[in-house]
């Protein structure tokens, strides 16, 4: 089976024809969702959460074949995700998507059980430390993308679980959880 | 005997055809007895063999197969009937009842990758992959028979050979000639273009179009429009193993 790094792909990456956008309905279909699944299980394992449709993503092109997914192709199959609520389009023109591996009400459980797990309630850090601190090392939150883990602790504090406020130094927040 | 005229003649004849017929009778009933004898023993040897290589015969694909040659000469078929002495002695109905419902799964889970037709070989592979837990490996030819088996109970399965290859039919669509041309072509690379249709099957473009995009509607294509001579390639699942490494 090949490997990209230490990812397995599956058998239809390296069929040619999954390649083209198929025009027969039931056969799109399909391969939609084929090419869904390997896009949210690839981000999730190598915890990516961008794609850039003009940047070279290497799930997108398998060389030993010789083929490439079109621009029309990446953007159908990212629109689906978008749709199924797996994913978000970060601009107009559609050109960086923000893929959703975990929604974010997802990512919020993950918070809460992180607080949970190191007794954190009543506790106070900052956005960063929860993200690249010791604590979360070995958990999901470790190296996650800024952005999602701020929409996932404002959901949050919409919920009353935290309350966010600015530290000290300008350029960090910091989140109070609650007992 | 002489023939006596009169009534004493007469007499004498019923006797005569009473006792013929007494010993007609007998023979009958001795020749019985004496079929039923040699049954008896027949068939409690056959238990025997049954019994010591039930197992055998259930693991050993080759076994299996000299034991189906084997009833094929004595003129009996244990798949003949799902109840009766084969099939409660041996299990073998069950075993091929089994390996149906297997077949069908993997043609149902692949009916969206394939189209419904399946490479025999490939399905095979699926089949041992499968059963590999119970260590019961089966042949192709084991597969062949399970289908003839779902034929009979009118599933829409069929086995149809293109070229060298066969293919397992799990859906009610049929191939015609042309179609059945196109796979054999596609066999060499896994695709087609239209250009080598046109060519080697020496048709109109027009013929080669409509049959494979009745092709492609049916989902046994692919279309692939990535190869940088620019030539559209229709793929065909069926022929190529697209579902196991």
């Amino acid at each position: 089976m090949q490997k990209l790094g230490d990812f397995k792909l599956p058998h239809f990456f390296n069929y040619p024809p999954y390649f083209t956008l198929q025009l027969v309905k039931d056969t799109r279909e399909k391969q939609v969702q084929l090419w869904k699944e390997l896009i949210l299980d690839y981000c999730r394992t190598q915890k990516l959460f961008v794609i850039g449709l003009n940047e070279d993503f290497p799930l997108f092109s398998n060389p030993a074949i010789e083929r490439s997914l079109s621009h029309e192709a990446k953007e159908v199959f990212l629109s689906s995700l978008v749709s199924d609520g797996r994913a978000e389009w970060m601009d107009k023109g559609h050109k960086k998507c923000l893929i959703l591996w975990l929604r974010i009400q997802d990512w919020a459980d993950c918070i809460l059980r992180f607080v949970k797990d190191n007794g954190l309630e009543d506790g106070v850090m900052t956005v960063e430390e929860i993200r690249s601190g010791i604590e979360s090392r070995g958990t999901e939150l470790h190296g996650m993308d800024r952005t999602v883990l701020m929409r996932a602790l404002r959901l949050l504090e919409q919920k009353g679980k935290v309350a966010m406020f600015k530290g000290s130094s300008a350029d960090d927040e910091g989140v109070k959880f609650s007992a | 005997m002489r023939r006596r005229p009169g009534i004493g003649g007469l007499q004498t004849a019923a006797a005569t055809r009473d006792q013929y017929r007494l010993v007609g009778e007998n023979v009958a009933r001795i020749k019985t007895d004496l079929m039923k004898e040699q049954l008896t023993t027949f068939r409690s040897q056959l238990e025997d063999f049954a019994r010591k290589h039930k197992n055998d015969i259930r693991k050993n694909p080759a076994f299996r197969s000299q034991f189906h040659d084997m009833c094929a000469k004595v003129g009996v078929d244990p798949l003949a009937s799902n109840k009766g002495f084969w099939a409660e002695l041996l299990g073998i109905g069950d075993f091929y009842y089994e390996l149906g419902v297997q077949i069908v799964d993997i043609c149902l889970a692949t009916r969206s990758l394939n189209g419904g037709l399946i490479n025999l070989q490939e399905l095979c592979n699926m089949l041992c992959q499968k059963r590999k837990v119970a260590r019961e490996s089966v042949t192709e030819d084991d597969c062949l028979r399970a289908i003839s088996k779902l034929k009979a109970l009118g599933s829409g399965f069929e086995v149809i050979s293109v070229g060298k290859k066969k293919l397992v039919r799990s859906v009610p669509t049929e191939l015609n000639k042309d179609h059945n041309e196109i796979l054999d072509l596609a066999q060499g690379q896994g695709y087609v273009t239209m250009e080598e249709v046109e060519k080697r099957l020496s048709w109109s473009s027009g013929r080669a179009i409509d049959d494979l995009e009745t092709l492609l509607e049916e989902g046994l294509a692919m279309i692939d429009d990535g190869h940088k001579d620019g030539k559209r390639r229709y793929w065909f699942p069926c022929v190529s193993f697209v579902t196991t490494s």
